[in-house]
């Protein structure tokens, strides 16, 4: 065999590197144990690539250590009483050794991360009901501020519903733009009701009951209800089945107010 | 021996994956399947280390051509490319490096480019000659020349 040619060939730096096959691998062994030169250059070889990896070494995390801890070392120690070599045996020793230490600063170091991982989620989860307060908080506003430009708004008549001597202390107004026709309604006082009843608005027209939409009292600021023609004359709220009825119930009649002229 | 090498082979493992979650997977899987073997080891064929990088390299690769990590790959879209270049970055300048990367810059053209894509971006010579269209003859050789100009360098610093 041409020596040269063979290390001209790269054949022992692919080696080296680990990029031959089992089999090729295999003939490598064979030659380098059959020529001194060989082996001489190989041994320089896998120096230089040894340095060159050393020097790109990128540390694993700290941990892996520890699973490598637990999961050899019930098996850490029949290797260690079958081992032929005596220098093998001292390097697995002072392994299993310096893991051991190791084996504690990563559980101690585990410990404090994950008593700031607790910290962190504590924080988070106290951020997250911030926002939701604030959220709530700027809905609210929000509906306030739209019920406001109603109220400001001069287009709109409030029409003051008093209670009738079927409730006496009821109390609900309505504001009315009777241009654009719109009707939103305002609970100062209505008694609870059963699930089964519903409030229910209705618009005097011409001196006809018109329906002008169904509510629960328990709404609180301006409700939007349906619009009511301009020639309307009184508001008025009923008690009604749950959804309305198509004509009031007049003996369940809570409050009722005239619309001011001019 | 954890402590000596873990970082050398840990770097080997991630240029190849890509991945620091699958890398450390794979480095446990070669520690383990060193300690299993490591009687098995024979001095006369070679240095412990090129042992070790044989058996930790083919599990890296094994890792690559396995079905996960296909899917991986296939799921690659733009953005995710972004993010690979950064992590790339990382990779490779998160080593304590900044020499070895020096002593790199020092080849001809053509051995620096074989060793960056061997060393650095975790090429295999066989893909590296498929995919830039070398003969496998030739990246041997230039891979050969460069280790021998390094090996000079290394020597000189």
């Amino acid at each position: 065999m041409n020596l040269q040619e063979y290390i001209a060939s790269g054949i022992l730096e692919a080696y080296a590197l680990g990029e031959l096959t089992e089999a090729e691998r295999k003939a490598v062994e064979l030659n380098t144990k059959q020529y001194p030169e060989l082996f001489e250059e190989l041994k320089r070889i896998e120096e230089t690539n040894e340095t060159i990896l050393l020097n790109l070494a990128v540390q694993p995390n700290a941990l892996l250590k520890t699973k490598l801890t637990t999961a050899i070392s019930p098996d850490g120690k029949t290797i260690l009483l079958n081992s032929s070599s005596s220098i093998w045996k001292y390097a697995v020793a002072a392994s299993v050794a310096v893991t051991l230490g190791m084996g504690y600063l990563a559980y101690d170091y585990r410990a404090k991360w994950k008593n700031s991982e607790v910290t962190l989620n504590n924080l988070i989860a106290q951020n997250r009901l911030v926002a939701q307060d604030y959220n709530r908080v700027h809905l609210k506003l929000d509906r306030i501020e739209n019920d406001l430009k109603i109220i400001d708004n001069p287009d709109f008549k409030k029409i003051v519903m008093t209670g009738t001597s079927n409730a006496p202390q009821a109390l609900a107004s309505v504001y009315w733009n009777n241009q654009t026709k719109e009707v939103f309604l305002s609970v100062q006082n209505l008694r609870a009701l059963s699930n089964e009843n519903q409030y229910q608005l209705w618009a005097i027209v011409n001196g006809k009951p018109v329906d002008a939409g169904v509510f629960d009292g328990t709404t609180a600021g301006l409700i939007k209800m349906k619009t009511a023609d301009k020639e309307a004359t009184t508001f008025a709220v009923t008690i009604e089945p749950k959804g309305g009825s198509t004509s009031p119930t007049l003996q369940t009649m809570q409050v009722a107010g005239n619309v001011g002229k001019g | 021996m954890y402590d000596n090498y873990s970082g050398a082979l840990y770097g080997v493992v991630l240029r190849v994956v890509r991945n620091e979650d699958i890398a450390q997977e794979v480095l446990q899987d070669a520690f383990l399947k060193i300690w299993d073997r490591i009687a098995s080891y024979d001095e006369i064929k070679g240095r412990l280390f090129t042992w070790m990088l044989h058996l930790t390299r083919n599990l890296a690769i094994d890792r690559t051509r396995s079905k996960e990590m296909n899917k991986n790959r296939k799921t690659d879209d733009l953005a995710n490319l972004v993010h690979k270049v950064e992590n790339q970055e990382k990779f490779e300048m998160t080593v304590d490096a900044l020499g070895m990367r020096e002593v790199i810059e020092r080849l001809p053209a053509e051995q620096k480019f074989v060793i960056e894509h061997l060393y650095l971006k975790g090429y295999t010579q066989s893909e590296l000659a498929d995919e830039f269209q070398i003969p496998l003859g030739t990246v041997k050789t230039r891979t050969r020349l460069a280790l021998k100009e390094l090996r000079t360098i290394l020597k000189e610093d």
